[in-house]
C-alpha cells in the first residue's frame, strides 16, 4: 500500500482484532507497580475505568514515567498538586495519579490522513481509537509503519 | 531602562538560584534583587532608575501570566475532586485568616475597606514552601500532608474569589450582578472550549496563542466588570485546564513567564520597598505578622478537627498552612494599584507582606518538623 492510499483509508479499515486484544491497558485503580511493569516493554499505557467497559480515562507515557524516575525538583512557582506527585515521596500510588486525563482521540470513521495530521499538530505519537465512548484500538507511528511496509 | 531590566533579570536568576540552594524560595531572592536594583541601593550608588511605568507594566503582565498558570495547573478537575475534608478545612481556613486580617486592621484603627484589604492578603497559602517542607520530612503522602496540599490549592481559588467580592468596585447590588455575569461567561467559555477541543482544522500555534490572548481578554473583562484583572487571568487558566493541549500551553506560558515577566514582577515588588516607610510601621508589623500566622493555625486546625483529625495532626495542618508567597504579593500589589491604602500605608503594608513572606518561609519548616515529629512520637507511644 502506498502512502496516498493509506491516507484515504478509514481508521476502521486498518485496525485489526489482534491489535485490539493486545492493547496496553490498565484500570485507573491499578497500582503503580503494575503500570511500571507494563512500561518495561511498552512505551505507553491506556487507563480505563474498568476492563469490562473499556471507558477511556487517560494515558501514561514513557515521558511521564521519566519525570517520576528523576529526582523530584520543584519549579520556582508552584501551583496545584501536579508537582507533588512523586515516586520518591510515595504520592504516585495508582495509575490515575499519574495519567493524562485530557486526551485527543479519533473515531473508527475518521480518515487515516486526518488522524496523522492531528498527531502532527498536537505533537503526539499515539492516538486512541474510540467507538461509543470505549477504546477499540490505537494509531501509533509503529503501527502505521508496519502497515505501510506490508508487515500487517 | 534597558540596562536596568537586563541587570535585574540576571541578578534575579542568580539570587533566586542561591536561595533555592539553601532550600528557600527563589521568590525571596527575586524580591531582594528588587531591593538591590531599586532606588535605595543601586539608585543611590549608580543612579539606576528601575521603578518606571515600563517595569510596572512588565510586572503587570507577569501577574497575569502567574495567575493564568495558577488556574491552568490547579485545573477544574482538581477543584472537583478536592473532597469534603478539603472543602470544609478550606472554608474554615479562609474565613478565619480573612477575619484575623480584618481584625488586625480594625485594632490598628483603619477603616473597613482598608481592614478588608489586609484580610485579603492573608487568605492564600504558598503551596511551594509547604510541598518542599513535606518532601523534606517525607510526609507528602501522609494524611496530614494530603490535607495540607488540598487546602493550600483550594485557598488560592477561594482567595481570588474573596478578593473579587470584597474589593469589587461599584454598588453592592450591581457588583453582585457583575460577579454572577462574570461566572456565567466563565461557565459558557468552559463549555465552549470543551466542545471545540477535538476540532480538526489547524493553524500553527493557534491553541497557545488563543490561551494567552484569552488570559488577557478575560482579565480585561474582569476589570470592566469591576473585578481584579487577576481574577480574569485565573479563570482563563481554569478554562484551558480541560484541554488535551494543557501541558503545551503550560510549558510555553511557564517558559515565557518564568524567564522574563514574573521575575520582573517580584523585582518590582522589591524595588517598591520603601525603607523610610519602616520608621512608623512597628505596630502594623507587630500585629499583622502574628495575626497572619495564628489565623492560619486556628482556622486550619479547627477545620481539620471538624473533619476528624486528632489534636496534634490538626495542629500540624494549621502550621503547614502558614507560608504566604506569590498570591499574597499579587493581592497587595493589586490593592496598591486600586489606591485602597494611602501612599505611606501602602508602602508599610507592602513591607509588612514582604516580611511576612520571609518570616513564614523561615519558620514554617522548623515548626512543622517539630510538630510532625511529635505527632509520630505520640502515635508510636499510643501504638506501644
Amino acid at each position: 500500500m502506498n502512502l496516498k492510499e493509506l491516507h484515504e483509508k478509514k481508521v476502521r479499515d486498518i485496525l485489526d482484532e489482534k491489535q485490539m486484544w493486545n492493547l496496553p491497558i490498565v484500570e485507573k485503580e491499578a497500582d503503580i507497580e503494575t503500570v511500571l511493569r507494563i512500561l518495561t516493554s511498552r512505551d505507553h499505557v491506556w487507563v480505563v475505568k474498568n476492563k469490562d467497559s473499556r471507558k477511556l480515562c487517560g494515558v501514561i507515557t514513557e515521558s511521564d514515567v521519566l519525570r517520576l524516575l528523576a529526582p523530584t525538583r520543584l519549579p520556582k512557582y508552584v501551583f496545584g498538586k501536579k508537582y507533588s506527585i512523586s515516586l520518591e515521596y510515595g504520592t504516585a500510588k495508582r495509575a490515575e495519579d499519574i495519567m493524562h486525563k485530557q486526551l485527543i482521540s479519533c473515531s473508527v470513521d475518521d480518515g487515516v490522513g486526518d488522524v496523522l495530521s492531528r498527531m502532527v499538530n498536537a505533537r503526539i505519537r499515539r492516538l486512541p481509537v474510540m467507538e461509543n465512548g470505549e477504546i477499540v484500538g490505537e494509531i501509533t507511528i509503529h503501527y502505521i509503519l508496519q502497515i505501510l511496509l506490508g508487515k500487517r | 531602562m534597558l540596562l536596568e531590566i537586563g541587570v535585574a533579570l540576571l541578578l534575579a536568576r542568580l539570587m533566586g538560584y542561591a536561595f533555592e540552594r539553601v532550600k528557600q524560595p527563589a521568590v525571596i531572592g527575586e524580591i531582594l534583587t528588587g531591593i538591590v536594583v531599586g532606588p535605595f541601593i543601586a539608585g543611590k550608588i549608580f543612579g539606576m532608575k528601575y521603578l518606571s511605568s515600563v517595569t510596572e507594566g512588565l510586572g503587570e503582565i507577569g501577574i497575569i501570566l502567574l495567575l493564568f498558570i495558577s488556574g491552568l495547573e490547579i485545573g477544574v478537575e482538581e477543584i472537583k475532586t478536592a473532597g469534603k475534608k478539603g472543602m470544609i478545612t478550606s472554608l474554615f481556613d479562609v474565613s478565619v485568616a480573612f477575619i484575623f486580617g480584618v481584625l488586625a486592621g480594625y485594632i490598628l484603627g483603619y477603616d473597613l475597606r482598608t481592614s478588608i484589604a489586609i484580610g485579603n492578603i492573608l487568605v492564600a497559602t504558598s503551596v511551594g514552601i509547604t510541598v518542599r517542607t513535606l518532601m523534606e520530612m517525607n510526609a507528602l503522602h501522609s494524611k496530614v500532608g494530603e490535607l495540607i496540599l488540598t487546602v493550600a490549592v483550594l485557598d488560592d481559588v477561594l482567595g481570588i474569589i474573596v478578593l473579587s467580592i470584597t474589593l469589587g468596585e461599584g454598588e453592592p447590588s450591581m457588583l453582585l450582578i457583575k460577579i454572577i455575569l462574570f461566572f456565567l461567561i466563565f461557565l459558557v467559555s468552559l463549555i465552549f472550549v470543551n466542545k471545540i477541543k477535538n476540532i480538526k482544522f489547524f493553524i500553527p500555534r493557534l491553541i497557545i496563542t488563543s490561551a494567552i490572548s484569552f488570559a488577557f481578554i478575560f482579565s480585561a473583562l474582569a476589570v470592566d466588570l469591576g473585578l481584579a484583572a487577576v481574577t480574569g487571568a485565573f479563570f482563563a487558566g481554569l478554562i484551558f485546564s480541560n484541554l488535551p493541549q494543557r501541558r503545551r500551553i503550560d510549558d510555553f506560558t511557564r517558559q515565557m513567564g518564568e524567564i522574563f515577566f514574573i521575575p520582573l514582577f517580584f523585582v518590582w515588588v522589591g524595588a517598591s520597598f520603601d525603607f523610610y516607610a519602616m520608621k512608623n510601621m512597628g505596630m502594623l508589623v507587630a500585629l499583622f505578622i502574628p495575626m497572619a500566622l495564628i489565623g492560619k493555625i486556628i482556622g486550619c486546625s479547627v477545620g481539620a478537627k471538624v473533619c476528624g483529625f486528632k489534636g496534634r495532626d490538626a495542629f500540624a495542618v494549621g502550621v503547614g498552612m502558614m507560608p504566604r508567597m506569590e498570591v499574597a504579593l499579587v493581592v497587595v500589589t493589586i490593592e496598591m494599584s486600586m489606591n485602597v491604602f494611602n501612599k505611606t500605608l501602602a508602602h508599610q503594608v507592602l513591607a509588612s507582606t514582604i516580611l511576612l513572606v520571609i518570616i513564614s518561609s523561615l519558620i514554617t519548616p522548623i515548626l512543622l518538623k517539630i510538630v510532625y515529629k511529635e505527632e509520630k512520637e505520640s502515635n508510636n507511644q499510643s501504638e506501644g
